[in-house]
This record gives C-alpha cells, sequence and structure tokens, in this order.
C-alpha cells in the first residue's frame, strides 16, 4: 500500500470509529446499489460513515437495525442472503445466506430482529431446483441467532402463510407478527400461531378489499408500525363508479393493537408511513410528502416533492422528517410546515432504490 | 447478468446469417454423413439435464410445442438463464427441429399471429376463467395461446414461474388474490383443457406434404402512414431447403423499391424471413397457406418491429387478375391517374357507372390509366374491371370527406435511452364518406389513405399542466410519433419521466378537400407514451 493510499485508509478508519458522538444522537442507516451501506448524520447533514457489503451482489435491500444500532441487519444478494454489518468498524459480523444447493431461498423483505438483539426471524421462500424443473416448496419462518458468525444456519423453522412482506418483532420478544393477507401473530420459540387480525378479511363496514404492500418495516422511534391501506367504498349517492380511500394502518408492537382509519379520499400515492414520537400525527411519502393528523384522521398538509421518495422517516424529537430510499439523496423537511430544510446526497449518486432506510440513536 | 445480455439479438427475431454461412459450407459435403439429425443435435445439447423420461423422449421437451419464435425464447433462456452453451448455428438448427416436430398447426397459431408479427397497439386476446386474470395480466394472451401442453406439464411451467420470478405473488397484478393457491391448481387445469398437447388439428399437420413456395409471387400490401404498394415477389428454394426471394416493389407515390430476403420455413408453413429492403433491414414474418397459393403476413424493421408492413402474396396465375388498385378513391368531378396491378391484363377496362377510363401506359403487370369522374356521378363503391379480370375490392367514388379514421385508435410509446431502445407509435389517416342511404341510415364509404398533416395536442388538464406536448416526443409528417428520451427530467414536476398522454390529431390536407367546405376535417386517437420496456422477447 502507498503511502498515500495508507493515510486516506486511516482517515477513513478514523472516520468510521469516530463516526458516532459521545452523546447519544439520531442517524439513519440507508443502502443503495450496488453495495453501499451508509451511516448519515442528519443534524449535521453529512455522512458520518460508509461501508461496502461484502457479497451484496448488486442487491441492498430491507435494513433491519440491532437494538442500540450498533449492527445494521441488510438483505441483499438478490434476496437470498442477510448481512450484519458492524456500523463502527464497517465489518461483517453475520451472514446467513439462505439458499443451499438443490433449495433456492428468497426473503422477500420480511425479516426482523429480537428485541434482546439475539435472534433474527426471517422468512423464507424455498424453491426445490430440480434437473429439469423447479418445484414451489412451501413458505417457512427460520429463526437464526445472531451470535452464529459468518456461516449462520436456521437454529429453528416453522410454516408459514404465502404472501408475507413484513415481520416485526413484538416489543415483549415473546411473539412476532407477520404481515401479509392478514396481520399473524406467532410465537417466536415455538412458531405456535398465536392469531390472526384481518386485513384481507378486515371488518371494516363499507369497504373493499384493501391493497397493502408497505416493505418498509419503520416502528422507530414511536414502537407503532404504520402504513398506507388502500380500498373503495361506495360513493355517498349509491350510484356510480367506487371512491378510492386512503387509510392508514397502526400496528403498535408493545400492545398489539391494530387500526385502520380512512384519511382521505385517495388525490395521492403514498408508499409508505411513519409515526410522529411527538404529535398525533403521522408521514407518509412518494411524490409528495404528507402530513396525517391521526387525532382526527385528515389530510393535515401535502407538499410537493422535486422527486419521488419511497420511505419516509422522522427524527427522535419530531422535529424533522427524512425522505429517503429511490433515488440518491435524503430529503430533510421541518414537520411542522413540511418546508425542506436540507438535503444530504450519497456518494455516488448510487440509487437507494427499494432498501428500507433506518433511524437509529446512538 | 446485463441488461445488454438479456435482450434478444436486436428485434428479438431468429437470425439466420450463421446459418447462412453453415448453409454454404455443407452444401458440398454429404449431410448426413457428418450433420446429426435433429433429434440427436437435442440430445446432446439438452440431455445431460434433460433426461429421457420414455422411448425417444426428453423430459420437459418432449411434452411442449410451440412456434419458432416460442422456441427461440426457450433456448434464450436456457442460454442466459442455464448455462446453456451454443453456437449460433447450433441453435437455429435446434429451433428448426423443434419446430417442425413440435411445432403448432396453422388453426392452432392463426388467432394469436399478431403477436408473432409484432402488430402493435393490437387488441389482445381474451382468455376464459381463470386465464385472463392469473396470465394475461402480465403477458400477452396471444403468448400463451401460442403454446401447447397437458395439465401436468402447464403445472411445472407455473411452477418455474415463481421460482423464476419470486416477487409474481406480491405484485399487484396478482396481490389482489391468492396467487399461487389458483395458480397451482386450477390453472394448469384450465390451461391443459384450452391448450392441450394433443391436438387433432396438429395429428393432421403433421402429415401435411409442404408445398414448395418456388416460382413467381405477385405482392402488394399497405404500410401505415406510408401508403399502398405492391410489386413481384421472385423466390427459389435452395439445395438447403432454405429460400430466397427476390422483390420489386413500388409504392403508390411511384418509388420503386428492390429487395432480397433469406427465409427459413418452419414447420411447413412459418416463413421466417432475414431481408433488405432497399435500405431497410428487415424480418419477414409470413404464413403459407395449406395449398401454397398465398403467402401472407407483415414485414417490420429489424431494429423496430413496431415499425412495418401487411404483405400478401398470390402465385402469378396463368389467368388474368388484378391484386392491387391504387389509390383506393377518386372525388367525384375530377381525373385521377389509377394503377391496376396484376398479370395478364389485357382487354376492356372499367371503372362503372359515371367513369372514364383511359389507358396511358402498360407493361407486364401494371396498367396506368387516366380516370374521369362525371360531375352528375353518385358516390359509392365501384368494381374495377380489365378484360375478364375483376377486382373485388373495387374502388370509391366520392363527394366529400366527412371524417377521417386514426388507427390505432389507441396507442402507445415508449421513452428510449441506455440499451433500450425508444418504441414509436406509427399512425394511419383513412378517410370516409357518410353517404345516407334509402333506408334512413348512414353508410360509410372508406375512400382510404388521403394526404395529411399531422400533430400531437394535450389529452387532458393534466397533460395540459404538465406540458406533456413539450416534453414527450414529436410526430413526424407520416404519422410516426418518436418519443423522447427516458429518465427523470429536472424540468418537469416530481423530476417525472418525459411520459405523456396525448392525441394525435391528423388534419386532411387542401387538396383533397373540397374547396366548398370550411371545417377542417380531423381525426383523433389516444397515444400513452409510457416508460421503458426493459426486456424485448420475440412475443409479449
Amino acid at each position: 500500500m502507498k503511502a498515500q493510499e495508507f493515510a486516506i485508509f486511516g482517515l477513513f478508519l478514523s472516520l468510521g470509529a469516530a463516526a458516532f458522538g459521545a452523546t447519544k444522537h439520531d442517524y439513519i442507516v440507508t443502502g443503495s446499489k450496488p453495495d453501499h451501506l451508509f451511516v448519515v448524520d442528519p443534524a449535521k447533514r453529512t455522512i458520518a460513515s460508509e461501508f461496502k457489503i461484502p457479497g451484496a451482489n448488486d442487491f441492498v435491500g430491507t435494513i433491519v437495525p440491532s437494538p442500540g444500532g450498533r449492527i445494521a441487519y441488510v438483505l441483499v444478494n438478490k434476496m437470498e442472503s442477510i448481512a450484519g454489518i458492524d456500523l463502527t468498524t464497517g465489518k461483517e459480523v453475520f451472514r446467513a445466506d439462505l439458499s443451499t444447493p438443490g433449495e433456492r431461498v428468497k426473503c422477500i423483505f420480511a425479516f426482523d430482529v429480537t428485541p434482546d438483539g439475539k435472534e433474527l426471524i426471517v422468512y423464507e421462500l424455498p424453491v426445490k431446483l430440480g434437473l429439469s424443473e423447479y418445484k414451489v416448496e412451501d413458505t417457512r419462518f427460520a429463526v437464526f441467532d445472531t451470535r452464529a458468525g459468518l456461516h449462520a444456519e436456521p437454529v429453528r423453522e416453522f410454516p408459514a402463510p404465502r404472501r408475507v412482506h413484513t415481520i416485526l418483532a413484538r416489543k415483549d420478544g415473546k411473539s412476532f407478527f407477520a404481515i401479509g393477507f392478514d396481520l399473524y401473530e406467532y410465537d417466536i420459540a415455538t412458531g405456535k400461531r398465536l392469531g390472526m387480525r384481518g386485513i384481507r378479511h378486515w371488518d371494516y363496514p363499507g369497504h373493499s378489499i384493501p391493497d397493502l404492500l408497505a416493505f418498509w418495516p419503520v416502528s422507530e422511534p414511536t414502537g407503532i408500525f404504520a402504513s398506507p391501506v388502500y380500498s373503495t367504498v361506495k360513493p355517498p349517492s349509491g350510484h356510480g363508479a367506487p371512491v378510492a380511500k386512503t387509510a392508514l394502518m397502526t400496528l403498535d408492537l408493545a400492545t398489539g393493537k391494530l387500526a385502520f382509519h380512512d384519511f382521505e379520499t385517495t388525490s395521492a400515492l403514498i408508499f409508505s408511513a411513519v409515526m410522529s414520537p411527538t404529535k398525533p400525527e403521522a408521514f407518509g411519502v412518494y411524490s409528495q410528502l404528507s402530513k396525517i393528523d391521526t387525532g382526527n384522521y385528515t389530510l393535515a398538509r401535502r407538499v410537493d416533492l422535486a422527486h419521488t421518495y419511497y420511505a419516509v422517516l422522522v427524527s427522535t424529537d419530531g422535529k424533522e422528517v427524512y425522505t429517503a430510499g429511490a433515488m440518491c439523496d435524503i430529503g430533510i423537511f421541518d414537520a411542522e410546515t413540511l418546508a425542506e430544510k436540507g438535503d444530504v446526497r450519497l456518494t455516488g449518486c448510487t440509487d437507494q432504490s427499494i432498501t428500507s432506510p433506518r433511524l437509529i440513536r446512538r | 447478468m446485463t441488461t445488454a445480455k438479456r435482450r434478444y439479438d436486436k428485434s428479438g427475431h431468429l437470425r439466420f446469417g450463421i446459418l447462412l454461412a453453415l448453409a454454404a459450407l455443407v452444401a458440398t459435403a454429404p449431410r448426413a454423413a457428418q450433420t446429426p439429425s435433429g433429434a440427436q443435435a437435442l440430445q446432446a445439447a439438452c440431455g445431460a439435464c434433460h433426461r429421457p423420461d420414455g422411448p425417444g423422449r426428453l423430459a420437459r421437451i418432449s411434452a411442449v410445442r410451440k412456434t419458432p419464435e416460442g422456441w427461440v425464447m426457450t433456448i434464450f433462456r436456457m442460454q442466459h438463464v442455464h448455462g446453456l452453451k451454443l453456437s449460433d448455428a447450433q441453435r437455429d438448427a435446434l429451433v428448426r427441429y423443434l419446430a417442425d416436430t413440435q411445432g403448432l398447426a396453422p388453426s392452432e397459431a392463426k388467432p394469436a399471429r399478431f403477436a408473432l408479427e409484432r402488430r402493435p397497439n393490437v387488441p389482445d386476446l381474451e382468455l376464459p376463467g381463470n386465464l385472463q386474470t392469473m396470465c394475461a395480466r402480465c403477458h400477452s394472451a396471444a403468448r400463451i395461446a401460442l403454446q401447447r401442453r397437458d395439465a401436468g406439464e402447464w403445472l411445472k411451467n407455473v411452477n418455474w414461474h415463481l421460482a423464476q420470478w419470486p416477487t409474481i405473488e406480491y405484485q399487484q397484478n396478482a396481490r389482489d388474490r391468492h396467487w399461487w393457491r389458483t395458480a397451482s391448481t386450477v390453472v394448469p387445469a384450465e390451461l391443459g383443457k384450452l391448450f392441450p398437447l394433443h391436438t387433432e388439428s396438429w395429428r393432421i399437420w403433421q402429415h401435411h406434404k409442404a408445398v414448395d413456395l418456388g416460382g413467381r409471387w405477385l405482392v402488394h400490401g399497405h404500410r401505415p402512414g406510408r401508403g399502398d404498394y405492391w410489386g413481384t415477389a421472385d423466390i427459389t428454394r435452395g439445395g438447403d431447403g432454405d429460400y430466397r426471394a427476390a422483390y420489386r416493389l413500388t409504392d403508390e407515390h411511384g418509388t420503386a423499391t428492390d429487395g432480397a430476403s433469406h427465409a427459413i420455413v418452419y414447420t411447413g408453413y412459418e416463413w421466417r424471413g432475414t431481408a433488405k429492403l432497399g435500405t431497410l433491414d428487415t424480418h419477414e414474418v409470413f404464413a403459407a397457406s395449406a395449398d401454397g397459393s398465398t403467402l401472407s403476413g407483415r414485414w417490420f424493421i429489424a431494429d423496430h418491429p413496431e415499425i412495418g408492413a401487411d404483405w400478401t402474396a398470390v402465385r402469378a396465375a396463368t389467368q388474368p387478375q388484378i391484386v392491387a388498385v391504387s389509390p383506393d378513391s377518386i372525388r367525384i368531378g375530377s381525373r385521377a391517374r389509377i394503377v391496376v396491378f396484376g398479370s395478364h391484363l389485357g382487354g376492356k377496362i372499367s371503372f362503372g357507372p359515371g367513369t372514364h377510363a383511359r389507358l396511358i401506359a402498360r407493361s407486364a403487370d401494371r396498367l396506368e390509366i387516366e380516370v374521369a369522374v362525371d360531375s352528375a356521378a353518385h358516390p359509392g363503391y365501384r368494381t374495377v374491371r380489365v378484360g375478364r379480370a375483376s377486382d373485388a375490392r373495387s374502388i370509391a367514388l366520392y363527394d366529400r370527406v366527412d371524417r377521417l379514421e386514426v388507427t390505432p385508435a389507441y396507442a402507445i410509446a415508449r421513452l428510449g435511452g441506455g440499451r433500450i431502445d425508444p418504441v414509436s407509435a406509427q399512425f394511419d389517416a383513412v378517410a370516409y364518406e357518410d353517404i345516407a342511404a334509402a333506408d334512413g341510415k348512414t353508410r360509410a364509404l372508406r375512400l382510404g389513405s388521403l394526404p395529411v398533416a399531422w400533430s400531437v395536442a394535450p389529452f387532458n388538464e393534466e397533460a395540459v399542466r404538465d406540458r406533456d406536448v413539450d416534453y414527450a416526443g414529436h410526430i413526424d409528417a407520416f404519422g410516426q410519433f418518436m418519443p423522447a428520451g427516458a429518465g427523470p427530467n429536472p424540468q418537469r414536476k416530481f423530476s417525472a419521466d418525459n411520459t405523456g398522454n396525448l392525441f394525435v390529431v391528423a388534419t386532411l390536407k387542401a387538396q383533397a378537400h373540397p374547396a366548398a367546405s370550411a371545417k377542417p376535417v380531423v381525426g383523433k386517437a389516444h397515444l400513452i407514451v409510457t416508460v421503458q420496456r426493459w426486456n424485448t422477447p420475440p412475443i409479449y
């Protein structure tokens, strides 16, 4: 290594080591193609550190931070591997390659870490690879020990319904929620299904079967997961075309309370949403940033964005909203007015695409 | 895998260049001694994975019938997903063998030929039962209708779908239902019933003796936006079984174009040619009739399958025949120069009541005639007769142009950029006079293509607001809409792509329009300019 490169390498290391300050504050973890992982300091409007994920294979998907934000578990390798990256050193400290010879396994965005940080619950879609044919196998949940290192294998597996897109661990650490056709709850230790509540089978009088596919498993900082849900209702006159409604689904990961509330006749697409920690409000994003009054369930404010974002986060103090995903920047907005306050552009302007940016505090 | 690698060569058409070279090489050698039989070549290329599942059978492969394009797509996938190594010549030979031995009968392919012919903006087939929502939300229904399997093999095909594209059941077009449960149970049964492997029509067609298509043919066709053309095709069959054709074509504006084609006929009737028409590199997708008397279909520009023309060829008969009359109409009270194309054209020329025909020039297959139409002539169709030959299509005499019909009425163009070519949209305008009939109803008199000016306009308020006309692309003098470049455009709201929602407007030019009528005659179509399509297979 030449002296100059060594100096840059040293700077990089020190940058990584110095990324997290002595007092706790918010950071945003995001990924981008083909193999980038960034820690962004939104208060300073800078990138605190950036890493390359080994074996990402041009795919950086769902991000799940460990409790305390020390490690980011990232879905990579065309949805076939989960890499655990130490956010201080950038080192890969955990890896689960889901596929094995003869069986190709994809995880479609759905995995979470237990509140004690000890286990990952992963939704798996396996396919048996025959010599001249494939056979689709039943979907399943697989549980991994996060201390298993770089060759993690499932410690438990149990049956799962099809088309699950989000997994969220319950705060008590005993069960987890799986969101798919409906909301299912499973015992983490035994895999026993503890309950099912309607999404497709929701009890929302006058409403059609809803459409829901938000694979940004963000519940921080409130511990409440929020997602837009679309359905139609009959027009007030009873005649004519059905009217599209946007509802907010909320799932409290402490109490398990699930609720749906229409807040507008659909007038904009929203991909994902997040709950405010300080006010009865939620924020939703796509080509507009929307503020939803969750006291009255009305649209409180909406502003056009410079471009489309898929994901939205809110600061722990509730004062700033961050738009991320899709392209290569993180927009910073005032939570009160939704006025743009700043922007952090990712190095090399690589697309975040469908990664799920997350807020950590350390 | 790069996007470039995923793409089929250029238009996704069969490639014949290397086959041509191979044919030249083997022409001097005894073929049987050195060239493996089709079955042997198939075994050698595919047998490592596709094990025998019966005498003379290979697993999966023997359970399927499809078109030449279908086999090209299958082999392409085997090469690019499963690492199959083949030279282009080996690949082409396999396609030929498979299409010949496991193809579709003409009656089976007929309803979906538009897909093989790459006709843009054509209404798709409607599939019954669950198939429309389970299959045709992502594929054209035609693509499914161009394959034959039994239910068990369809089930394997369904398994392959979800294995290859695991997000299917999450996508908007599938997640409104329990996709996999339906796909793995009722769908294979429905497909096996509708598109089974064993059919009477295929059983009969396998005994059909292929007709030699060599000889002289008379050709006519219509190229949207450019008008009619006609001419001759001299086709010869080589010792290798391939066909070579020489074309001499003339369009309605008098422009002559020579061409040459090299074609393979698959399955006894599926003509696939690679041709040069003037300066254009084209592909031909024609079907020979069972008796070998007609050869019809469509040719298109190799890099832009959306641009092409209808093609009908009939054998040059020993009897007098009219193949084409151009143009399609004459205004009452005017004179027009009409071309009648055919063979053995001689004798008395008639354009029917109210007309006076005068022969100006004659060649072996073409008459040039000046036709004067009396001011008092009644509007309507007239049968064109030359001696004993008459044209069933006839010619229209008209008073005025009441309206223009722009086709296709609804079209899609796609932005281009990077490795993905734009997909243009070609429009055509047909003029009509609406005649009040004795029964009180209105009868439409089709006048054919008349000179029009092309323009675009915003389709709705949103298109006005977003200035789609300024961003989405432009239309040329021949009715071809050329879309703009793809990618986020910072000048647009939300940095949106250059998509657009437009009217395409044809306005009749003055020379075709009687001065008495002050109101401009216009026709409209709806054009959506949308995002790129990232894979471009031969059958969508």
